[in-house]
């Protein structure tokens, strides 16, 4: 019997090793394990096995028994080992993946006004709209831009039949803002479009994107506009960025500057770069809106404020080296994947 | 403005000056360098020479050989590529050690195997003209041997943007008046001083009347008889090229002088010409005339006109007539000098389209101080230049206005405007003094200042805060940032929902296109969502006549732009604002976003070369996944002409926008390979759906059991009918159902051609337990038999 076990043991291991599949490998398992397998067999012969000899061919029969299964389980690890290798078998995994949906980009314009209004949503800016279609008087009158003013005409504004017009700049919504203000402080920036009869050429859109902001309060000051500025334009430009002012001339701001960065093009010096118009809310400003609503919030003598525009397009083309303005309204794939982020 | 730097410099001397320090100077006083320009040759070793003789180049056939002579006594030896002298002519010559503009350095050396000792030049090698072809000929009287730089002397031109509220820098003497404020250099030249000397007398009534004081408070007149007029004299040409203007005769020329000198516009008429006293007036309804520029204008009743007894001879500050203009003939003139209220001016010169140097002087406003110091200086300029003698006295009607005053300086208010706690008031006395304001008295922390004529723009308190700004400059004050917290309003919760929205679709490989707000008629045709545009009353071009009823329109031009750069693969999104007449009158504006997609549902790639194209359905989806709530398509009666499928997406009671597919005629017009599929949704309807935080539903507790049915019904059955009928359901243990296969057989060999078969899978779960099969099978039938009572179907058992 010892005997018999021995050459059914070395019968199965031979069987396994043989074995190529999974099916081979159960046909072993049956065959020598199974409920008519040969050792179980042997087993059932257990109870004609002399008394003495009982503890030693049961020990037997258990190392057979352990043997092959463990040998058949070590094969099934094996062939499975096996499979899983061939099944990635001749994978180029240098080929290009798969597209999926593909991928698509945000405007560049959408890009820059966002990162603009994360900046200044920081600094404790709400955002405000206004309308595109507004009055002669949001968009001029209460700016105190005097009723003969060269902009005011059918040259350089785009204007309704019913005489309303379309928005020169987003400096309307500072006056809609503070119209309809319950208190101060006024913390806001207006991103939206504004029109100009401009024809459309490498540097001009009739229709432009800008950002306006507006802060008005008890003695807001010249120092916090630049102290504001300053640091928007080194958040936006990087930490070492030097900004100037101007001085300049807008109706609605007393007094007025024009900002420049300066930013070095590839392989030129840095240069000044004009990016924005700012000053200190005109009183004159504050005399009409306080006209309007029948009350003193903005108390002239009391309140001031700064307000600030920049051209949202000119900013995306320095930033990105835009050469022609088009590029930003003619939604050209080529042109957009380019700032797929 | 042009400006001239030596002419600037007959008013102080800005000779310890660098150019980029004069342009700083002025960019931080205000007033834009926007472009710098050297002119001429300030090297001695250019000089004047004559040409002797000139021979052909041996070894050259486009050169010569020239004998000039130098003034140094002994003949030197050029060579000279131009042609256009001859023997005898006045030239110059670049003399060896020279450096011309540009940096270009005169050596001596051979040219073809000849010596050639310097160079003949044209006005263009010199910096004073433009290419004519060959070498600048110089007057016959230029002497010989004398520096180029004596008779046209080195130059910088400025040229200057001057803001509309500085009038009072459009002159030379105003812009060194400011530059010697600024610098404290002392002014050297004529001030032509407001106090003229020349005696005034109020003319009499048929010499000068004004009808119109409002337009016209001032007006003077200077007869001046027996001019001759001719070409002016050099030193006068050269002033009016250098700043661009083009010589005419002296008496001309004098008057544009005058008014780049000191900012005064003047008008010269022939006296002969004119029929009677000069009568300062409105036009009358169409009154015709003949301006300088040889058009005929006719006038309205708002347009100031100077005229003679019988018609008008001049558009009052704006053009001289041309019947009535000195010409070479004019014996006698009238000179005119005169203030002119601006808003007149600008209404006239733009209605017109009318507009001169005079105009833009005008309508800015000039210092009425000093009409009669410009009449002055031109009476005395046309004397010495074209003879002649004046009446003693300058007739005037009407008086100078006062349009300045007194200003009280609210010091304290200042410092705090400006942000700078220690500017002290001496500062403040100083900066205002030197800027030629006079203090009249001070107390403490107020002081009253009389503003010079010319400072216009001074009137209020906060216009001297802003001088002082200007003067002090940024630098100095103190940077400072407060944080102040602001509420979040309406506008920012939209702005970030619709920048999610932008994330989303970018993210599942659509691009965003920003298309312009002004449209064609022609587009609008591509409209989706059935408003009407707004039209614009003076559109530039006929492609931008009507603010956008809808954005598609824009994404379809979008679309052919792309497929012209030969790309069929189409996604794209815009999200903004679109422009609606009201029934009423008036207009809406809301936020809309668009959506375009064309083309293989996937980029081609190695994986498959042609992946399947997207077809309407793949939109839906999208849009399903964009506004997660549950989206019902409910197809419109009528399709405008250019879409088919045009349907309105609702969830609920909301109606979120339209969805359409591109007709395929209008689609092959744009060459599109694949179908064209549009969509347009209202940003506020989307955002409804999103309110509020997301409220937490338990998770079932108990496995759900599905079941199948498949079913046959007729072809034209929509499938929002049966998802209709499953919605209604209201069996407890029926949680829902959907759709998992969809056949049709148009050819009708597997199934009728008016039949076809849906199959879904219902689910079924209680919370309080696991079902039992029987349990579910009981609630399945019941809906099944409800299903074949509502619907005409037929379901495979």
């Amino acid at each position: 019997m010892l005997s018999e076990l021995d050459s059914l043991k070395t019968a199965a291991l031979a069987a396994l090793e043989a074995a190529q599949d999974e099916s081979a490998l159960e046909a072993v398992r049956v065959n020598f394990l199974g409920k008519k397998g040969s050792v179980t067999a042997l087993s059932q012969g257990m109870k004609d096995v002399p008394v003495e000899q009982k503890k030693e061919v049961g020990a037997k029969l258990n190392e057979v028994r352990t043997a092959i299964t463990e040998g058949i389980d070590t094969k099934k690890l094996a062939l499975q080992a096996a499979q899983d290798a061939k099944a990635v078998e001749g994978i180029d995994i240098t080929l290009p993946g798969r597209p999926g949906a593909g991928v698509g980009a945000l405007h560049p314009l959408t890009q820059i006004r966002d990162l603009a209004i994360r900046t200044l949503r920081r600094m404790g800016f709400a955002l405000a709209e206004g309308p595109e279609i507004e009055t002669e008087w949001h968009c001029f009158d209460a700016l105190n831009t005097p009723a003969d003013h060269p902009a005011r005409n059918e040259k350089d504004t785009f204007y309704l039949p019913d005489g309303r017009l379309l928005r020169t700049h987003t400096s309307s919504v500072q006056v809609r803002t503070m119209e309809a203000a319950k208190a101060l402080p006024i913390r806001i920036i207006a991103p939206g479009a504004a029109y100009r009869r401009d024809e459309i050429d490498a540097t001009h859109l009739s229709v432009f994107n800008q950002l306006e902001g507006l802060y008005v309060n008890q003695d807001v000051s010249l120092g916090d506009l630049k102290g504001t500025l300053e640091y928007f334009f080194r958040e936006i430009f990087g930490v070492g960025t030097a900004v100037r002012f101007r001085p300049h001339f807008f109706p609605f701001t007393e007094p007025s500057f024009e900002i420049d960065v300066k930013l070095e093009a590839k392989g030129k010096d840095a240069r000044w770069i004009e990016i924005a118009g700012c000053g200190m809310v005109d009183p004159a400003v504050f005399a009409e809106i306080n006209k309007a609503r029948g009350d003193n919030l903005f108390d002239p003598e009391t309140t001031t404020g700064f307000a600030f525009g920049l051209g949202l397009d000119r900013l995306a083309m320095i930033m990105h080296g835009i050469t022609d303005i088009r590029h930003l309204i003619e939604n050209d794939v080529r042109f957009l994947q380019q700032f797929a982020a | 403005m042009q400006v001239s730097l030596s002419w600037l410099s007959t008013h102080l001397d800005l000779s310890s000056y660098t150019l980029p320090q004069l342009s700083d100077l002025l960019t931080f006083a205000g007033v834009e360098v926007e472009g710098i320009e050297e002119r001429g040759v300030a090297s001695d070793k250019v000089v004047v020479a004559q040409i002797q003789s000139f021979e052909q180049h041996p070894n050259a056939d486009k050169l010569s050989v020239c004998q000039v002579d130098d003034g140094s006594g002994t003949p030197r030896q050029i060579v000279c590529g131009a042609k256009n002298f001859k023997a005898g002519d006045k030239v110059p010559l670049a003399l060896p050690g020279a450096v011309l503009p540009g940096g270009f350095a005169i050596k001596e050396g051979k040219l073809r195997g000849v010596d050639s000792m310097g160079m003949l030049c044209s006005g263009k090698e010199l910096g004073i003209g433009e290419d004519t072809g060959g070498l600048l000929i110089m007057a016959a009287d230029s002497p010989v041997g004398t520096p180029f730089n004596k008779l046209y002397p080195a130059d910088v031109l400025f040229d200057l943007e001057i803001t509309p509220n500085r009038s009072d820098l459009l002159s030379h003497l105003g812009l060194a008046r400011e530059l010697a404020a600024l610098t404290g250099l002392p002014l050297t030249g004529e001030r032509h001083h407001a106090n003229a000397s020349t005696k005034a007398e109020a003319a009499a009534e048929d010499q000068i009347v004004i009808k119109t004081a409002e337009a016209c408070p001032f007006y003077t007149a200077r007869i001046i008889k027996g001019v001759k007029v001719g070409p002016s004299p050099e030193w006068l040409r050269r002033r009016l090229e250098s700043i661009g203007l083009r010589p005419i005769n002296s008496i001309v020329d004098i008057t544009n002088y005058v008014m780049m000198e000191m900012g005064q516009s003047l008008h010269c008429f022939d006296l002969d010409k004119l029929s009677g006293g000069i009568v300062v007036r409105m036009a009358a309804e169409g009154e015709k005339f003949l301006a300088l520029d040889g058009q005929t204008y006719a006038l309205l009743t708002d347009d100031l006109v100077i005229a003679d007894g019988q018609r008008p001879v001049a558009i009052g500050g704006v053009m001289g007539g041309e019947e009535t203009g000195v010409t070479d003939g004019t014996v006698n003139v009238l000179l005119e000098s005169a203030y002119f209220a601006p808003s007149g001016i600008r209404r006239t010169s733009r209605r017109l389209g009318l507009s001169s140097d005079s105009s833009y002087r005008f309508e800015r406003g000039i210092d009425p101080q000093q009409v009669q110091g410009g009449s002055e200086l031109a009476t005395k300029l046309i004397l010495e230049i074209a003879g002649g003698s004046a009446e003693d006295v300058v007739q005037t009607a009407g008086a100078a206005p006062a349009l300045v005053g007194e200003v009280t300086l609210d010091e304290n208010r200042a410092r705090r405007l400006l942000g700078t706690p220690d500017l002290t008031g001496d500062e403040i006395h100083g900066i205002l003094t030197k800027l030629g304001l006079t203090l009249k008295s001070a107390s403490k922390d107020e002081s009253h200042w009389i503003i010079p004529s010319y400072r216009l723009d001074l009137q209020r308190s906060v216009d001297l805060a802003e001088e002082i700004a200007r003067v002090i400059g940024l630098d100095r004050v103190p940077s400072r940032q407060v944080a102040v917290a602001s509420p979040v309003d309406a506008a920012d919760r939209t702005y970030d929902f619709a920048m999610g929205l932008r994330q989303s679709l970018a993210s599942r490989g659509f691009f965003e296109a920003q298309t312009l707000r002004l449209i064609a008629d022609a587009q609008l045709a591509d409209s989706l969502g059935g408003g009407q545009g707004v039209a614009v009353k003076n559109p530039l071009s006929e492609d931008h006549t009507t603010l956008r009823p809808s954005i598609v329109p824009g994404l379809i031009a979008t679309a052919a732009l792309n497929i012209r750069q030969g790309l069929h693969r189409l996604r794209f999104f815009e999200l903004g604002r679109v422009f609606l007449t009201l029934p009423k009158g008036g207009s809406r504006e809301e936020e809309r976003l668009a959506v375009l997609l064309s083309g293989p549902v996937s980029p081609t790639s190695w994986h498959g070369r042609e992946p399947q194209a997207a077809d309407i359905h793949e939109l839906v989806g999208q849009i399903q996944n964009l506004t997660r709530t549950p989206l019902e398509v409910r197809p419109a009666k009528e399709n405008a002409a250019n879409f088919l499928l045009t349907s309105e997406l609702r969830a609920g009671n909301r109606v979120l926008g339209w969805i359409a597919q591109m007709h395929p005629a209008r689609a092959r017009e744009i060459n599109a390979r694949h179908p064209v599929y549009v969509a347009e949704l209202l940003l506020s309807a989307l955002r409804q759906g999103s309110a509020g935080p997301t409220k937490f539903e338990e998770l079932p507790r108990f496995p759900g059991m599905t079941r199948d049915v498949a079913m046959e019904v007729p072809a034209d059955l929509a499938h929002a009918k049966v998802a209709a009928f499953f919605a209604a359901q209201k069996h407890p243990l029926f949680v829902g159902a959907e759709v998992f296969d969809v056949f049709a057989d148009p050819s009708g060999t597997k199934m009728a051609k008016d039949r076809k078969s849906i199959a879904w899978t219902l689910t079924y779960r209680s919370a309080e337990k696991t079902l039992e099969t029987a349990e579910v099978d009981a609630a399945h039938t019941a809906i099944l038999t409800a299903l074949e009572k509502s619907l005409p179907a037929t379901v495979r058992r």
